[in-house]
């Protein structure tokens, strides 16, 4: 073979190794398994936190409270709804609680008058005319709205 | 001589050259060269039909405003709780009497929504709960330099967060402002539809917390899930449709005025 021609071939072989060891290198893992990304990237955010566990733990424990919220119009509305948790709730509740306070902004939150609630049909209201400055939990139940105290 | 010399080396470079063609293209058949000719950007046909299709209903009739789904999704996703960043907020439309459209969502709705309009100026008014909408045709896709943000096979739109260089274009191209540049990470964020939940069979926090179900979430796929049944029975549009995203968000009792 004339030499030129070996050292193209020989110069071609380098090129293409290196441009290989780079790609390699630079390209990460599963990128390209299902398109222009890094597959991997989708069980990166399986792993994320859970913070918010569903009824059906919280019901584990609190059978009373959610018997009692079954009664009533509150029923469709989750533990954590109202009750957010506060950090990773795989912490002990007997610990960290998520304690809230029964607060008239917190009914206000959903039940304060609204045009939108109206169109919708929505229980809402004018809270300073309902029953003024009284809190709304002195008179109603929060699990059980209706349960009307005296 | 001169010229047997000169054919000869001429054959020699053809078939040279030749070769160097064809082993070049027989080499880029295998697998290292396969990015280079987006061979494989297709996703495989047959993983699809086992896959779900995730989707979101969202029922104007029924959203109260009371932001529980903005609260949530910044608790379950750690979104900074600032007033600027949301992977899902609600907006108050108020339309006047005298036909002027007023958008409200003074912290994504959360702590509740208060209309700002008195009682007699308002012609109508409804809340709108917005997200990513997880489109077919994503801009956002499209708009990313390095492969960063993508579609995945469950149809959920990702961020990749250790490929992207936050360069802010997708939120720019983003028709429906549900991206974000996140100031811990420093790069862009976005919903996906809590895909650490919904991958383990639990619904997005959204969904969750929702107090009248005003969220419908579902596998698009499955003829009996909630959602089909949500869009079998109700007429819902996408938001934007002239953009032809083909979004897989779809609301139920959507105005003309939202935007
Ligand atoms: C492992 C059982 C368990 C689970 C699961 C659990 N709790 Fe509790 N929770 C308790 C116990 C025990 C207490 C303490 C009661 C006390 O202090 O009197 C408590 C207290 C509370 C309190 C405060 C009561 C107070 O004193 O004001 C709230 C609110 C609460 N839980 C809500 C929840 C919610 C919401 C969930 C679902 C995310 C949940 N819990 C899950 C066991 C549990
Ligand atoms: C409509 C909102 C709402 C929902 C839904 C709700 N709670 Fe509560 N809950 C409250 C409020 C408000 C208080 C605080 C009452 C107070 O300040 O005395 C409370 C107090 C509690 C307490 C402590 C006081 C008590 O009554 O024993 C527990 C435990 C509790 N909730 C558990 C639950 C569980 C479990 C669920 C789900 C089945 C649930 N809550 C759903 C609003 C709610
Ligand atoms: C997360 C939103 C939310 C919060 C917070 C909330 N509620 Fe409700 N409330 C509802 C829903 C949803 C209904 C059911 C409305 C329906 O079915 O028409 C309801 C119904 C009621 C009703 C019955 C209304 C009727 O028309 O019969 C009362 C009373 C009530 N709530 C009181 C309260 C009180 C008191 C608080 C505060 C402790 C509170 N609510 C907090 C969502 C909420
Ligand atoms: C003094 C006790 C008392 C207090 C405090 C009170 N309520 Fe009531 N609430 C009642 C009674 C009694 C009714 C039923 C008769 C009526 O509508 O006045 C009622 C009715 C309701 C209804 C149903 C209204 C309807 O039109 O169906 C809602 C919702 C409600 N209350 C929410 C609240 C909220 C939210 C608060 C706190 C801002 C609150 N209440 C404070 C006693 C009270």
């Amino acid at each position: 073979m004339p030499k030129i021609i070996f050292r193209l071939l020989l110069s071609f072989i380098v090129f293409v190794t290196i441009f290989i060891v780079i790609k390699q290198l630079v390209i990460p893992n599963s990128f390209g398994d299902y398109g222009h990304y890094r597959a991997n990237s989708i069980d990166d955010n399986k792993g994320r936190t859970l913070y918010f566990k569903g009824d059906e733990k919280c019901i584990s424990c609190h059978q009373d409270i959610n018997d009692l919220i079954n009664t009533d119009l509150h029923s469709e509305i989750s533990c954590e709804t109202c009750h957010p948790p506060k950090i990773d709730a795989d912490t002990d509740c007997k610990v960290n609680p998520p304690k809230i306070k029964g607060t008239i902004e917190f009914c206000a939150q959903c039940h304060t008058k609204n045009a939108a609630r109206e169109a919708i049909g929505f229980p809402n209201f004018d809270i300073k005319e309902h029953k003024g400055d009284q809190n709304c939990i002195e008179c109603h139940n929060p699990h059980a709205p209706w349960e009307l105290k005296e | 001589m001169g010229t047997k010399r000169i054919n000869n080396n001429r054959r020699n470079f053809f078939k040279t050259t030749a070769a160097l063609i064809g082993g070049t293209i027989a080499i880029s058949i295998v697998k290292p060269f396969e990015l280079i000719g987006q061979s494989k950007v297709e996703d495989k046909s047959d993983d699809k039909t086992i896959k779900p299709l995730w989707g979101m209903g969202v029922d104007i009739k029924k959203c109260i405003g009371c932001g529980k789904c903005s609260e949530a999704c910044k608790i379950e996703n750690n979104v900074p709780k600032e007033p600027f960043y949301f992977r899902t907020w609600v907006e108050q439309y108020t339309v006047k009497k005298d036909g002027e459209v007023k958008i409200e969502s003074p912290n994504g709705g959360i702590g509740g929504l208060k209309q700002s309009v008195p009682d007699e100026d308002i012609f109508k008014s409804f809340m709108v709960p917005k997200l990513c909408n997880h489109c077919t045709d994503a801009p956002c896709v499209q708009a990313c330099p390095v492969g960063a943000t993508f579609i995945s096979p469950e149809g959920v739109v990702f961020v990749d967060e250790t490929y992207c260089i936050g360069c802010s274009y997708c939120i720019q191209a983003c028709p429906y402002g549900a991206r974000f540049m996140n100031p811990i990470t420093k790069v862009a964020d976005k919903c996906t539809f809590c895909y650490h939940r919904i991958s383990k069979g639990l619904e997005p926090a959204c969904v969750e917390v929702c107090p009248t179900d005003a969220r419908i979430f579902g596998n698009l796929r499955d003829k009996k899930s909630d959602l089909v049944k949500f869009l079998q029975k109700n007429p819902t549009e996408v938001l934007k449709p002239h953009l032809n995203t083909k979004s897989r968000v779809f609301y139920n009792g959507l105005s003309s005025e939202v935007r």
